[in-house]
């Protein structure tokens, strides 16, 4: 057996003990879950810490100050002001840093965010009502959108008390949001099942072969 | 059932209603590797959405030049990687050429992963019909300097090749040069912020997938914004019917929907005896 | 003879003959090859609007054998000179069908160019007239954004207006959450009990905006608590965040007269990693037996398994978040939740503070501005006149 095919073997028969070691959890908390978990969360942590330094630190910030692009060290200086939290005394000029980002943050995305979900969004909601020229369930789910969209936006006015037609409207605002909930419950179960599936298929496949 | 006992009778729909979740996992672990060992071919119909998409990618014309961000990392892999494949299956199948890139540190790694996978069968060869530009950390800010200058972001490839060296890149400067984005989006940075700036700022067209998670809030987009959307597995196995490449999540529907139904079949039990219990304990109420 | 059998025997004799002339156009329905395309006219070059120069936009009329005629257009060059006589360089191609595009290829500012499309087809082309001079210029402002600078303004005006209302000490009204009474049952649950409250205030940072709506509401909560003689536990995710709720639960303690029941190692820091941070809250809810837990701030992956957790130990529970795609599982383990929104009106509400205040106001308006606009948008609409819609159209349709 040659090196890369144990490695192959090895990774593939680690990846399954893995796996049951974490589904043993589903019974209940054990040793084997608790080794797992602590691998995971080790090797994750170290995994990071090289991926960041090499992916991150090293083209975006090393590299140009070799070329000598001296624009860099502004982001080294803010980079070493958030190290600062860690000394309690000097632990306020990380709030630079921090501003530095929310500021530019900010910046960029408020402009995009009113482009794209505040004035894009009103114009999708703007819907034609008439049912001359369109099918009729075009224009009962246009009604469907704007009384879900208007009602909303009721239940979550709060300068006014949610009474009289205030409240009857903003009560259908929280059928709304309860429907999206669930729809969104609905698609997380899905995606946790996918999940599932993925890894049942990983050990029957690749491990056991019967499929 | 008439004749059995009041007493008796709640303590089976307490039994029942208190059931222990185990025996709820081992069901939905049957009901998930039963089809995956039997497979029982159940129908699958592509969605609007995902129809949309596969339109739009079809009317683009041969030699016409598609972005695509790989947004997502193997603990996601199982909804957005079939989706990566079949998508760029039919990219070279219509002979367009694709740029792809990552927002995520690992999609890079998954990009080259499903370029070799779906380049199998097709003529094509990396650097002419297809590049892996890598992963480049900034996320909306990246995805803002490709509508100036790829350059700036990505001097080298995956490899570390000069872009000047990859003939497909020399006639592409910037988002000018897109015919198309698509991103595989499994949360931030992702397809929302190749909304708002692609198609939001430079007037590219945006077709994205997303896992099961994040489709309720990305379907507001669609189709004013987005040409198309895959929601998760199923989203991905609508694609590879369109496609005509049955590959892997075709092959976990069937698990996918009898898991769906049994989880159904449970919620349906337990709020019925949530009911029954109720109402019991409302009428034992009335009689004391 | 049929039709069929002439057009067979015509095409027999083109490839005996080997003859092009043979094939009329009317017969074999394509132009000889040699015969070149019809050239783009048209030809229109502008500076690009409302961008920071470097680009000069091109738009023709499709030459007549694109589309129609003898349809054998395959593609059309943009070529580039900075004089009118050449040489012209060419720049770029597109397929045919295409009609517009931008130059934006090392165009320098300032300068003249003239350009030229040339239209292609297997074997030969056509060059357009010469269009030009045009030169790039840098616009100083991007008038496709004139809306979205008109509601920021908008946006910005009323927040300073009511935040500086507020400031005066005048009384805003704010309508009382519901979801305000349910915390104070919950609250008052424990000392019946005779067992702990536990708050979470979630796994963000102080900067969160979140995060700072769960401290403000932890300072009321940490006020009851002390009024009922109850134990409150506040596991932390952020050493920060610690810091700032052991003096909001001391002052809450204070504010209530029983300074001396204040117990500092009670908020305390656990771990800055997600999972380890929910397996020791887990393990809290398990051991101590909390009558009622608060999950309030920003919460993710773990929502579920931490109000999943609380549920199985039988407390009545309460969660705040902001986090859409964490919602629907506190919605459905806890026994009320406050959504998204709500957790800011419920900080303003308890805290009074201006700047909470202010801008939940600001909020508001902008809200009636946003169902204002889709109502008049929409009898616009439905009367015929699309106008109000496109006033939506402008920053998006003159910036592309």
């Amino acid at each position: 057996m040659t090196l890369e095919t144990f490695s192959g073997t090895f990774g593939l028969w680690m990846g399954a003990a893995l796996t049951l070691c974490i589904f043993s959890f589903l019974y209940k908390d054990n040793p084997f879950y608790r080794f797992a978990e602590h691998l995971f969360v080790g090797v994750s942590a170290g995994y990071w810490l090289v991926y960041n330094y090499w992916n991150i630190v090293k083209p975006n910030l090393i590299d140009p100050l070799r070329e000598e692009q001296w624009q860099y060290l502004l982001p080294l200086v803010l980079g070493i002001f958030m190290l600062t939290r860690l000394f309690p005394n000097v632990g306020w000029l990380s709030r630079w840093a921090i501003a530095f980002m929310i500021g530019s943050g900010s910046g960029i995305m408020i402009i995009t965010y009113l482009q794209s979900n505040f004035l894009e969004q009103i114009k999708s909601t703007l819907v034609p009502l008439d049912p001359t020229g369109q099918p009729w369930y075009v224009v009962v789910n246009n009604v469907i959108l704007l009384v879900g969209v208007v009602s909303g936006l009721v239940y979550f006015f709060f300068s006014k008390a949610h009474t009289g037609v205030t409240g009857r409207i903003a009560r259908i605002g929280v059928v709304f949001l309860m429907v999206s909930f669930g729809a969104s419950f609905g698609y997380t179960v899905m995606a946790r099942i996918s999940l599932l599936i993925g890894r049942l298929y990983f050990l029957l496949h690749k491990c056991v072969g019967v499929i | 059932m008439g004749s059995v006992p009041v007493e008796a009778r709640r303590s089976l729909v307490d039994r029942l209603k208190d059931i222990d979740r185990r025996v709820i996992f081992v069901f939905i672990a049957v009901a998930v590797i039963i089809p995956l060992v039997w497979p029982i071919g159940l129908s699958l119909k592509a969605s609007p959405p995902a129809r949309a998409l596969f339109n739009e990618v079809e009317s683009l014309p041969r030699g016409s030049i598609v972005l695509m961000a790989f947004d997502y990392d193997p603990a996601t892999e199982i909804e957005l990687g079939p989706m990566s494949l079949a998508f760029l299956k039919q990219c070279f199948r219509k002979g367009l050429k694709v740029v792809g890139l990552a927002l995520w540190p690992q999609g890079a790694q998954l990009a080259r992963t499903s370029f070799s996978e779906a380049a199998e069968g097709y003529d094509v060869r990396y650097g002419v019909d297809y590049v892996n530009l890598g992963f480049k950390a900034g996320g909306i800010v990246v995805i803002d300097s490709l509508g100036k200058n790829i350059r700036a972001s990505f001097p080298v490839d995956v490899d570390g090749r000069p872009l000047s060296e990859l003939p497909l890149m020399k006639s592409i400067r910037n988002f000018a040069d897109i015919d198309f984005v698509m991103s595989l989006s499994a949360g931030d940075p992702g397809l929302p912020f190749w909304i708002m700036i692609a198609q939001g700022r430079y007037g590219r067209k945006v077709g994205g997938g997303c896992t099961a998670v994040s489709a309720p809030m990305l379907y507001p987009y669609f189709p004013n914004q987005l040409v198309g959307l895959l929601g998760g597995m199923k989203g991905a196995a609508e694609y590879e019917l369109l496609v005509g490449e049955k590959g892997p999540a075709t092959r976990g529907m069937d698990a996918q929907s009898i898991a769906h139904a049994a989880i159904v079949i449970f919620i349906l039990i337990g709020n019925i005896f949530f009911f029954i219990s109720r109402r019991r304990q409302k009428l034992m109420g009335a009689r004391t | 003879m049929s039709f069929a059998g002439a057009r067979l025997l015509h095409i027999s004799l083109c490839v005996l003959a080997g003859s092009l002339v043979l094939c009329g156009q009317a017969l074999c329905q394509s132009a000889p090859p040699d015969t070149p395309p019809s050239p783009a006219t048209d030809l229109v070059v502008k500076d690009t609007p409302d961008d920071d120069g470097g680009s000069v936009t091109l738009s023709w009329s499709l030459s007549a054998d694109d589309k129609g005629g003898a349809k054998d257009v395959l593609s059309y060059e943009i070529r580039r000179s900075k004089s009118p006589d050449g040489p012209f360089t060419t720049i770029k191609k597109v397929l045919k069908g295409t009609s517009s595009t931008t130059d934006e290829k090392k165009v320098e500012n300032n300068v003249d160019y003239y350009y030229q499309v040339v239209t292609k087809d297997a074997s030969s082309e056509t060059p357009s007239a010469v269009a030009g001079p045009v030169r790039a210029h840098v616009q100083w402002f991007n008038l496709g954004r004139l809306n979205t600078l008109l509601i920021t303004i908008l946006y910005t005006a009323l927040l300073l207006y009511f935040i500086s209302r507020a400031k005066k000490g005048e009384k805003l009204f704010v309508r009382r959450i519901a979801g305000l009474d349910a915390l104070d049952e919950a609250v008052g649950c424990a000392p019946e009990m005779g067992k702990p409250a536990l708050y979470v205030p979630g796994i963000s940072t102080i900067s969160d905006v979140a995060t700072i709506a769960s401290v403000n509401i932890l300072s009321g909560v940490a006020r009851t608590v002390a009024d009922y003689d109850t134990r409150l536990i506040v596991p932390n995710f952020d050493p920060i965040v610690m810091t700032v709720a052991q003096e909001v639960v001391r002052e809450g303690y204070m504010a209530a007269g029983k300074p001396e029941a204040y117990r500092e190692e009670d908020v305390f820091y656990v771990t800055s990693s997600q999972f380890p941070f929910v397996a020791a809250v887990d393990g809290i809810m398990v051991r101590e037996r909390p009558a009622t837990n608060l999950f309030i701030g920003m919460f993710f992956a773990e929502s579920l398994i931490l109000a999943e957790t609380g549920a199985s130990t039988g407390a009545i529970q309460i969660a705040g978040t902001d986090a859409i795609a964490q919602l629907p599982f506190f919605i459905a383990a806890c026994d009320y939740t406050l959504i998204g929104e709500e957790l800011y009106a419920a900080s303003a509400y308890l805290s009074r503070a201006p700047l909470l205040l202010g801008s939940l106001k600001g909020q508001d308006w902008m809200k009636m501005f946003l169902i204002g606009c889709i109502f008049i948008g929409l009898v616009t609409l439905n009367v015929g006149f699309a106008g109000f819609k496109s006033l939506f159209d402008l920053p998006l349709t003159i910036f592309r």
